[in-house]
């Protein structure tokens, strides 16, 4: 596997189900580091309140994740997953 | 008949007659199943003018062709009668595992009928049908009665209980099985206890025949392999419905002190991954799941385990009563399912009983001494005791928000948030014109889960009134339902976003029925217009003002949180029924035309 660059300001941004077609249906989209997550969806045209869950996967403690607010400042190597409830309840 | 049991039992409690009779393939034809053949029983075989709460009264448990089968969810049952909280239509959907023995026994839909002199259970093991003395039960809560026959029967017995509310004839009364699940709203709860039948018990071992076993398979793996592959399943089995809290909290949607706000500043103590963190100890889901939303907790505060709480009962008795303690709301959830009664109206009349007591409407000596200020935990407790034993104060708010109000009077009327006699469910409708007209034209009262059009407000503008708005929830009406009707579970579909389109090679294959969603939809579209023909036949007088929100929606702004100084204007409302009626393609009044009902085959059968 080729080695990455771990000096970075980018991050990545995965959108779950229907919030792809947001940024034509590609399952990530590399996003800058330094933005909330509310700021860097609607830079994407994703209106964040159809967003219910905000969840971060930091690269550098591994594994653990944790649910965060839209305002989380999105930090670089960040792996941030969103969820919409589209579908509802 | 492929994919069905093949038999409708009858079970007449008054005379102890119990027979059976072919699923009549015309039923079967133009109504497929679960909540299609409740409605249809219900229209053809519940005389005009019955009382819910007499013997002419019928309850309907039906399974859908799915039932029982390896389809993603196929543990949806439905229980259909008419409700004895709304006097129209009630059909409350349950998951679990019990519809998948009724297939397994042979049959499609259970029938109650009558009134049974004594307490008796109805068992079912595959052709011996019996009722059976309940004496010894009756008085006893849900949890034990359903222990007590998994002790005495066997565990491969599935069980459908009511509690001391069903008992007492609490209007809201629900119907619980697999220890948390239950068949909640309108009241099937409290048909089943005024014909003294405390417990469903059955169990089967035949075959369902399949029309195409290949076929199934594959489209039942294709199903499944959807699921797990979805990126949502993930976080929806760790959150199952909890995910939306802290998300309605944030859009103004969350039900804060009796609806008076959609924001609740105590929201955090009740977010998913509080409750998650704080009390709870596993996944649980129900027959063929591969996405368990429910959740088993522990809480340490009340020493108890609980399936739950689910968002329903977290918004109706957590941010709705001013409670911010998950604890607290697992324990009001625990004894509501105990005792038998709907978490969602419960919560609801409880709330406007502290709404009334903060305005001086109600005092202490109305309500048997509580001091019902929002926030009061312990009183919250007594009232659901009150409540399901029909005690004191309780038996005024056994009655239901819409009954309540009407005695008690003093413009309290206003804030009981009800649609067609129905407490609203779990989602703030300040602001959210689909959702508003979601609740406004549901089929069994104010209930979110036929159309949740609450996203595409957000997506195309909150207070918009637009053709296209109402289109969606029209179509989510005729849709979403149909889970019910096939005996699947929409939050697959909801959820995770699978494709709808792998349903129908999965319904062809055990049916032997090519079916589109376009048929499908048809068929959801019946049943909407067949129970609002039963609607307008059970009700005089019945038309729009029937399907009118609570004034809280449109007169009074929250003061508070996301939906600060929004309201929907009195006028929208009725533009949206005006909309709504047109594309339904009935009158002024929403009652559906003449060409309507030909044009969907019903015009025999409402004749």
């Amino acid at each position: 596997m080729k080695k990455k660059n771990r000096i970075t300001t980018k991050a990545t941004l995965r959108p779950s189900g229907a919030l792809k077609s947001y940024i034509s249906g590609k399952t990530e989209i590399t996003v800058e580091a330094g933005h909330t997550v509310r700021e860097t969806l609607s830079a994407l045209n994703i209106p964040p309140e159809v967003v219910a869950l905000v969840v971060v996967n930091p690269r550098t403690t591994g594994v653990n994740e944790e649910q965060q607010s839209k305002d989380y400042v999105i930090q670089e190597g960040d792996v941030v997953r969103v969820l919409a409830v589209i579908g509802g309840g | 008949m492929n994919g069905y049991g093949g038999q409708i039992l009858h079970v007449n409690l008054t005379t102890g007659k119990i027979t059976k009779e072919p699923t009549p393939p015309d039923v079967v034809r133009d109504f497929i199943g679960g909540r299609g053949f409740g409605a249809y029983f219900l229209f053809k075989e519940v005389p005009t003018n019955a009382d819910p709460l007499g013997p002419a009264n019928k309850l309907i448990i039906s399974s859908g062709p799915f039932s029982g089968l390896m389809i993603p969810g196929a543990g949806k049952c439905d229980f259909t009668t008419k409700s004895p909280l709304t006097g129209g239509y009630a059909s409350a959907s349950m998951g679990g595992h019990f519809t998948a023995e009724i297939k397994y026994a042979g049959l499609d839909s259970i029938i109650l009928e009558g009134i049974s002199p004594r307490p008796v259970y109805l068992f079912i093991d595959d052709d011996k049908v019996e009722l059976r003395d309940a004496a010894d039960l009756w008085g006893k809560g849900t949890i034990v009665v359903e222990k007590h026959f998994k002790e005495k029967l066997g565990e491969e017995f599935q069980v459908a209980v009511i509690g001391p509310g069903g008992e007492n004839g609490v209007s809201y009364a629900c119907i619980n099985h697999d220890f948390g699940r239950q068949a909640g709203r309108g009241g099937v709860g409290t048909v089943m206890g005024v014909k003294k039948v405390k417990a469903v018990v059955v169990h089967g071992t035949k075959s369902i025949p399949v029309a195409d076993m290949e076929g199934y398979r594959k489209a039942g793996m294709a199903l499944y392999k959807a699921c797990k592959d979805a990126e949502g399943l993930k976080d929806w089995t760790r959150y199952g419905t909890t995910i939306v809290t802290s998300w309605c909290d944030e859009v103004g949607a969350l039900p804060t002190r009796n609806f008076s706000a959609g924001s609740f500043e105590g929201g955090k103590g009740l977010y998913g991954q509080t409750m998650r963190e704080k009390i709870v100890i596993t996944d649980k889901g129900c027959f063929g799941c591969p996405s368990p939303c429910g959740k088993y907790s522990r809480s340490k505060k009340y020493n108890i385990h609980v399936e739950g709480p689910e968002y329903e009962t977290i918004g109706l008795m957590g941010s709705n009563l001013g409670i911010d303690d998950i604890e607290a709301v697992a324990q009001a959830n625990l004894l509501c399912d105990d005792l038998g009664i709907d978490t969602i109206s419960t919560g609801n009349a409880i709330g406007w009983a502290m709404e009334c007591y903060e305005k001086g409407i109600l005092t202490k000596k109305d309500t048997d001494g509580l001091e019902l200020k929002f926030g009061n935990v312990e009183a919250t407790f007594k009232l659901i005791e009150k409540i399901a034993r029909r005690e004191g104060f309780g038996a005024l708010l056994a009655e239901g928000v819409k009954r309540a109000s009407k005695k008690i009077g003093k413009g309290s009327e206003k804030f009981a948030i009800q649609v067609k006699g129905m407490e609203q469910s779990a989602y703030a409708t300040h602001n959210a014109t689909a959702m508003l007209l979601a609740y406004m034209t549901c089929d069994v009262g104010a209930h979110h889960n036929r159309s949740w059009a609450i996203t595409y407000d957000l997506q195309v503008g909150r207070d918009k009134v637009v053709p296209e708005k109402v289109a969606r929830v029209i179509w989510l009406q005729n849709f979403r339902p149909m889970f019910d009707v096939l005996g699947g579970c929409r939050l697959q579909w909801v959820e995770l976003g699978i494709d709808r389109d792998l349903y129908c090679p999965a319904l062809e294959a055990i049916t032997g029925v090519q079916r589109s969603w376009e048929d499908l939809e048809k068929v959801g579209a019946r049943i909407w217009n067949l129970t609002r023909m039963y609607w307008g036949r059970e009700n005089e007088g019945f038309g729009r003002q029937w399907d009118m929100p609570s004034p809280r929606f449109y007169e009074e702004a929250p003061t508070t949180g996301a939906t600060k100084g929004q309201i929907t204007k009195f006028e929208d409302v009725h533009k949206l029924l005006d909309m709504y009626y047109e594309q339904r393609g009935w009158t002024s009044e929403g009652i559906p035309t003449a060409a309507t009902l030909e044009q969907l085959g019903l015009a025999e059968l409402v004749a």
